[in-house]
């Protein structure tokens, strides 16, 4: 599995990358913000999009509505990673299409089970 | 200050250092602090507005810091890196996410602004709210080639 992961904070896409290791996804692809991830989801195939919330240019709600608005890429799972917890936040996220979310502070487990329900979501 | 508005930041911190970094923190008697300057090396610092406003700075010795990074990231580090840095506006970004949770079980509705880091000791910081500022202690075993020791770290907010 392929996955794309999409924060602006190069140390939050280690910690990432690095909690991907722990459950064995070990081809990551990185973009600091939407517009960036849009550029390498017309060059590359991806299985999964891991997208921080609150990035420069292009947020992490206009990378999905993007996504989700696009024939070519609306079937790749979109999980939301934020430190918004926030009722408000994850209502806006799920109208626009996210297929899960997950809160930060996550373990591997938790993350493993956030990407299993945003695949069943799209069938894959 | 009432216990309401202490708790959720207890509750956050212990959470997130115990999910992410698998350390368990203790905390330690609250005081309130007379100054307005960080209280460790590299302190990340938010701001906090909507039923209430206020700040918060997360705030770690030179070697807390560079302990968490390397338990986070998982690299090698000696001294206080950007990387560093980033790694600690990260944290309290998270500290902040999970207590805003905390908060809205009590009723509270905050939103947050973007981290800052600010890296030395006894910086000025800017509250909004006048002082004093609680100041929440914790305690955790930094462990090391050298065995464990216990770390300090601190937690400052002010809230009106």
């Amino acid at each position: 599995m392929k996955v794309l992961v999409v924060d602006d904070f190069a140390t939050m896409r280690k910690i990432i990358k690095n909690v991907l290791k722990q459950i064995n996804i070990e081809n990551v692809v990185e973009a600091e913000n939407g517009r960036h991830a849009l550029d390498v989801l017309r060059k590359e195939e991806i299985d999964l999009i891991i997208s921080d919330w609150i990035m420069p240019e292009m947020t992490g709600i206009d990378f999905l509505k993007a996504c989700k608005s696009d024939d070519a890429i609306k079937n790749i799972p979109f999980l939301m990673v934020t430190a918004e917890a926030q009722k408000d936040c994850i209502l806006e996220a799920i109208k626009s299409g996210v297929d899960n979310y997950i809160v930060k502070p996550f373990t591997p487990e938790k993350l493993q089970g956030a990407i299993d329900k945003a695949r069943a979501r799209i069938g894959k | 200050m009432d216990v309401k508005y202490i708790n959720p930041f207890i509750v956050a911190t212990q959470t997130v250092f115990r999910t992410m970094l698998g350390i368990n923190v203790e905390i330690m008697k609250p005081v309130l602090k007379n100054v307005n300057t960080t209280s460790g090396d590299v302190t990340g610092i938010m701001g906090l507005v909507g039923d209430q406003k206020g700040t918060i700075a997360i705030s770690l010795r030179k070697k807390g810091a560079i302990f968490v990074f390397k338990t986070l990231i998982g690299d090698e580090c000696e001294d206080v890196t950007h990387e560093v840095v980033d790694a600690i506006g990260e944290l309290t970004n998270i500290i902040s996410g999970q207590a805003r949770k905390e908060f809205e079980k009590a009723g509270i509705n905050l939103k947050a602004s973007i981290p800052i880091v600010v890296v030395g000791k006894d910086v000025e910081m800017n509250f909004i709210t006048k002082i004093p500022i609680v100041c929440l202690p914790f305690q955790f075993n930094l462990v090391n080639g050298n065995g464990a020791e216990k770390e300090l770290f601190f937690l400052d907010f002010s809230f009106e």
